[in-house]
């Protein structure tokens, strides 16, 4: 179990992975996923996501936070890693409500995390069950606050980096900002692994 | 004056009887669901086992790499699921996965028959031995060539198992089959109610003694079918997949008989069923199969890459378009078959392309056979299971290892179905002859002459 991966994790092709110097001595992870799927994901080209929505991605969303295949946070593992290894801001991942969280068994921006191998801290907690995907765009908007500080969290004056697993109008992230803000964080930054 | 009580709703009965299924996915109310459940209605298994070895309840995968561990929020531990069949709703193990034992489903024993065809001799004779052996709950291998008409001649043995009274099941490995069969099994049997299974079917409700089912399908229910019949045994992905074959053990009662009915059954198959085996070497028009034939068709990939097709099959191409005659052409890849679609539909806008993940692969196999298409390229999906009038045939590089000795003969067992169109063309366009291809034709020839002597 959770052994390098011998088939494509998206469509079960035999995988061909031979280590390499390279691989050995960067400390790469193995490949989980085959070349052919990973062409089909596009790199994003702002500086606060990794790659861009499409149907590739539209169709990984599905399989890992709808049909709950944890293990598909594995498959950007490498590229996380390259991003937020030197990472020098405190890493909190956007929290799901604890009832969602129950439902779906794992929180997908931890476990892409946790994949990656990045240390992170969690200070929030979402007091909404409603989904922002949910709604419209003036809804989102116009939403009643997300998130609240976890009771007894300790928000330094330091620099802090919000991660979310897709960012469409960033009401979300807007949210959890200001929250973070507002008890003390010097900075907020945010990132997120697609951009819609 | 109301009564307080709890009544079982039949929908419920009728739905969970003979299924395996996943609690949190069960289509009822929580609150029946439980007084069902506090009654004992259910048998209530772990979605994963552990001992002796991990295994997955619900498909009996037990391939380690199949299998991920990962901390669960439900149950603030370390959980296993099974990414075998996750497609169905994940199966982890904190998921219960519910049997039913309460009440049965009434059955009907009225299930009239209105076929009036006529079977032939050969025929009528395979029909009486399978016949037989039903009675005798027995299992037994029908072997018979493409367009022999198997599906016409296992009615009487089903019209037989449902009104005894009995649960059956026809499995094929895929879902092109099962949509092929379902509406001549419906028009048989118009007062039974069939259900059809395959991913991404309808809903269907009431209680059906007649079943028809992808080989997946069948991952879902547990000790159900009195008869399990399973069409093109040999076809991928059931030969492939050892989970399948294990899934239809588990779908049929543990006495249950098996009945398989192929054109090309393995040798291992045929020594398993010996003395119980009814072969057909004749197809129901008592025309000998269209045996291919082989052709050159050298560096065809190159050439369609560059964006270029080989004159050969240009040039049959054409001939068919000239004499209105409906066509396939199967590719060996999905990427091949991309790169020549434009190149083809230069010679004719309609000709249209299907593969596997092609949602509109039902329309387009309609439209052929509706002749408001010339012709269809595909890959191997459709190597079974379909009927054109007239249709002609041919296959792009014959040589690649996706085509078997079988998968072979099926595609050639597609042409000269129809009575009135008995005879047409099977080309092998080839980069060279494989042993695969030579086989498939010795069989053909092989069975030609023997259907030639049997008459």
């Amino acid at each position: 179990m959770n052994k390098t991966d011998k088939f494509c994790l998206l469509c079960a092709q035999p995988l061909h992975f031979a280590p390499s110097w390279q691989t050995l001595l960067l400390r790469c992870f193995p490949p989980c996923i085959c070349e052919k799927c990973k062409g089909q994901f596009v790199r994003s080209t702002s500086a606060t996501a990794l790659y861009q929505y499409n149907d590739a991605m539209k169709a990984y969303l599905h399989q890992y936070k709808f049909l709950q295949d944890v293990a598909l946070a594995k498959v950007f593992r490498q590229e996380l890693h390259a991003q937020f290894k030197q990472e020098k801001a405190i890493i909190i991942p956007i929290p799901m409500h604890p009832m969602k969280q129950k439902e779906r068994t794992f929180s997908h921006t931890e476990e892409l995390l946790k994949a990656a191998n990045i240390s992170f801290t969690q200070l929030l907690e979402k007091v909404t069950v409603e989904t922002q995907s949910s709604k419209n765009r003036e809804q989102r908007i116009q939403s009643a606050p997300l998130f609240r500080l976890m009771p007894e969290a300790q928000v330094q004056h330091k620099d802090y980096l919000l991660f979310d697993d897709i960012k469409t109008t960033g009401t979300t992230l807007r949210h959890a900002k200001q929250v973070l803000l507002e008890a003390g964080a010097r900075n907020v930054r945010t990132f997120t692994l697609i951009n819609g | 004056m109301n009564y307080k009580g709890w009544l079982l709703p039949p929908a419920l009965r009728d739905f969970h009887e003979g299924r395996i299924w996943l609690k949190e996915h069960t289509p009822f109310a929580k609150y029946d669901i439980e007084q069902a459940i506090n009654r004992k209605y259910f048998y209530i298994i772990d979605g994963i086992q552990k001992i002796p070895r991990v295994r997955c309840n619900r498909c009996y995968n037990d391939n380690l790499h199949d299998f991920t561990e990962y901390d669960c929020s439900k149950c603030l531990q370390k959980c296993v699921y099974c990414r075998h069949c996750l497609k169905m709703g994940r199966v982890s193990t904190c998921t219960p996965l519910l049997i039913w034992k309460g009440p049965k489903a009434c059955r009907i024993k009225q299930h009239p028959l209105q076929w009036t065809g006529q079977l032939t001799a050969q025929q009528q004779r395979a029909a009486n031995e399978l016949l037989e052996s039903v009675i005798a709950g027995k299992s037994h291998l029908l072997n018979a060539v493409c367009g022999a008409g198997k599906t016409e001649l296992l009615f009487q043995s089903v019209h037989y198992a449902l009104e005894k009274g009995l649960r059956v099941c026809i499995a094929a490995p895929r879902a092109d089959v099962v949509l092929e069969l379902f509406p001549r099994f419906q028009k048989a049997f118009p007062q039974t109610l069939i259900h059809a299974y395959y991913s991404g079917a309808p809903k269907q409700h009431g209680y059906a003694q007649l079943i028809l089912a992808t080989t997946h399908q069948l991952y879902r229910f547990e000790q159900a079918f009195d008869v399990m019949m399973v069409d093109e045994a040999d076809a991928f992905p059931y030969s492939f997949d050892a989970t399948l074959e294990r899934a239809v053990q588990k779908a049929k009662t543990s006495d249950a008989p098996i009945y398989f009915i192929t054109a090309t059954p393995s040798q291992t198959l045929i020594n398993q069923y010996k003395d119980s085996y009814s072969f057909i070497p004749n197809r129901y028009h008592h025309k000998p199969l269209p045996v291919p034939y082989f052709c050159s068709l050298w560096g065809y990939e190159k050439s369609i890459k560059r964006g270029k097709l080989p004159r050969k099959l240009k040039a049959w191409t054409e001939e068919r378009l000239a004499k209105n005659e409906p066509f396939l052409i199967f590719f060996p890849t999905v990427e091949l078959l991309n790169l020549a679609i434009p190149l083809f539909q230069r010679i004719h806008a309609n000709i249209l392309a299907v593969h596997a993940t092609d949602p509109e692969r039902k329309h387009k196999v309609l439209q052929l056979r509706d002749e408001k298409i010339p012709g269809l390229l595909t890959t191997t999906i459709l190597e079974r299971g379909i009927t054109i009038k007239n249709v002609q045939v041919a296959v792009v590089g014959a040589e690649s290892t996706i085509f078997t000795a079988s998968a072979l003969i099926q595609i050639a067992g597609r042409v000269g179905r129809h009575a009135s169109y008995t005879n047409g063309e099977v080309v092998l366009f080839h980069h060279g002859v494989t042993l695969a291809m030579d086989e498939a034709r010795q069989n053909i020839l092989a069975n030609n002459k023997e259907g030639s002597n049997d008459e």
